[in-house]
């Protein structure tokens, strides 16, 4: 079928011999597009994801403390605090170059991952505190033990940068040596549509946890889904024009994997989230309390890297960068890298902006 | 003439696209000190559109290069759409009738959830099969225990490292 195409192709008349080849490539895609697409609608397969080697260091409850195989010729260890609910942390380490947990342990990086985990309905007590003053100073606790060392960089990243901003500010005790937060909000007066959606003359949060007592993750779905409409038109146009490639086609397939399995929010943890984040800004302005200790962000006096996303609609730069003011440290820098809230850690242009930024920055102080 | 028929039809497109968004933006509302253009999204995109077409249609020969075309006035059109979608939502107004519609479904789920729970409750009950609300009780209740161990271990940690420095110091002490 493949050559009666390309004969007829080279039989349409006053082609030159530059477009007959155009059309013979055309013709060579669209033959790969249907092959592709019988194989996705056909035999749909699972896609591998999180290829680097991983030992389970600590659970506690649903969460988890992973450690990564890695030649660890830095002498700093890395905590990674990722998103409580929402997502799943696999993005991060979602297949073989094409992962950031990869990039990191090549270079080097002792690299430990909180896995806050799926957490339940008999979960939906926990609250932000708990996890800032219980979970992530346990964990981190384990990852410094595991190490061996004697200090730790800690990288948040979205929603765990606020959380591991109140843990290291609160916990001076922990020995951090570097604190980057990657896309993570901290001035919650500029966090786009989130924070006009949440906002309280149009939100009720809690007559939201009292009715439902979690968010589901189709909520989840839906409020993501809303801050960008034509998302999925968009992925799905660019997966028809990219169809004829296979290795698009097997990143596409991991990455729609991950994008479709949302994770549910405890209550009280949504509560307290929208409450004093969202709605009361109160991390910047120094009056969050946690473990009746106030969160000072100028506490925290480590070298400290910020990074924003130039297109993230859920983080975006305008609240990420006011970490730099709010620290108390002397080593400090901002970076605004292209791309999206997730496209600034994971694919081919986080490979080539951010990674190699974070990592550099992090093995000058490591 | 083929062409004077795509022509007019796009003519017709555009026009019910503007017209729509006008609609649509009126409708929501226009954010305080906001003045929006409802032309100036789609103004890009439809003049990509008619170089596009218009090449087709003077060519005579159809290139494969129609497809990138193409494909980029779809990106065009989606960005454009993406983009006013999201200057509508970042109103006020939009924010205030997706808290009413939120608030609206939560009117309605909280009887009918709290009824189904009480009758499926119920209904196990009778047949002595543990229900949700137990389950999640007892998983509840792993949990607490759980922590509680966490403590234990943390003071144990605490106390071997306390007994450590004491012997660490009574071995560096004179005799």
């Amino acid at each position: 079928m493949k050559d009666e195409l390309f004969t007829m192709a080279s039989e349409i008349p006053g082609l030159s011999p530059e477009a007959r080849a155009r059309w013979q490539q055309e013709m060579e895609r669209s033959l790969l597009r249907m092959k592709h697409f019988a194989e996705m609608v056909g035999s749909p397969r699972e896609p591998a994801v999180g290829p680097t080697p991983r030992q389970e260091i600590y659970r506690t409850n649903k969460s988890r403390l992973y450690r990564y195989q890695s030649p660890r010729t830095r002498r700093t260890p890395l905590l990674f605090v990722p998103n409580l609910g929402i997502s799943r942390p696999y993005i991060f380490d979602l297949m073989p170059q094409g992962s950031f947990v990869e990039h990191m342990t090549q270079q080097g990086f002792d690299f430990y991952l909180v896995d806050w985990g799926v957490f339940g309905e008999e979960d939906n007590g926990l609250t932000v505190e708990d996890a800032v003053t219980k979970i992530l100073p346990r964990l981190a606790r384990k990852a410094l033990e595991s190490s061996g060392a004697s200090e730790m960089s800690v990288l948040g990243y979205c929603m765990g940068a606020p959380l591991s901003a109140c843990f290291v500010a609160t916990h001076p005790e922990f020995p951090v040596k570097n604190y980057i937060n990657m896309a993570g909000p901290i001035d919650f007066a500029h966090v786009g549509l989130f924070g006009l959606w949440l906002d309280p003359r149009f939100f009720d949060v809690d007559k939201y946890v009292d009715t439902l007592g979690s968010v589901p993750p189709d909520m989840v779905k839906a409020g993501f889904k809303l801050l960008k409409p034509t998302m999925d038109l968009s992925a799905g146009l660019n997966l028809w024009w990219n169809l004829w490639n296979a290795e698009y086609v097997a990143g596409f397939n991991a990455l729609n994997k991950w994008a479709n399995e949302y994770v549910a929010f405890p209550g009280e943890f949504f509560r307290q989230w929208v409450k004093e984040f969202y709605q009361a800004n109160r991390l910047v302005k120094g009056e969050l309390v946690m473990g009746g200790k106030r969160v000072d962000l100028k506490r925290i006096t480590c070298p400290v890297l910020a990074v924003g996303a130039r297109e993230d609609n859920i983080a975006p730069p305008g609240c990420v960068k006011p970490l730099i003011d709010a620290v108390g440290s002397a080593d400090r820098e901002y970076v605004e890298l292209p791309g999206g809230h997730i496209s600034l850690i994971a694919g081919r242009g986080a490979s080539v902006h951010c990674w190699p930024k974070v990592a550099s920055w992090l093995a000058a102080r490591s | 003439m083929p062409d004077m028929g795509a022509q007019q039809l796009f003519d017709l497109w555009k026009k019910q696209v503007e017209e729509g968004t006008q609609q649509w933006l009126k409708m929501m509302g226009t954010p305080q000190g906001q003045t929006l253009d409802p032309q100036a999204f789609w103004r890009p995109f439809m003049d990509q559109g008619m170089a596009a077409w218009a090449k087709v249609m003077t060519q005579g020969t159809a290139s494969p290069d129609l497809m990138g075309q193409w494909k980029q006035f779809l990106d065009q059109w989606i960005a454009a759409w993406g983009k006013a979608l999201e200057q509508a939502m970042g109103t006020e107004a939009f924010g205030r009738v997706l808290g009413k519609q939120l608030e609206g479904f939560l009117d309605a789920a909280s009887p009918a959830k709290k009824a189904a729970e009480q009758h499926i409750e119920a209904m196990l009950g009778g047949l002595g099969i543990p229900s949700r609300s137990q389950v999640t009780g007892i998983a509840r209740q792993i949990v607490q225990l759980e922590e509680k161990l966490e403590g234990v271990e943390d003071r144990l940690e605490a106390v071997l490292q306390r007994l450590n420095e004491v012997a660490a110091a009574l071995k560096q002490a004179p005799a």
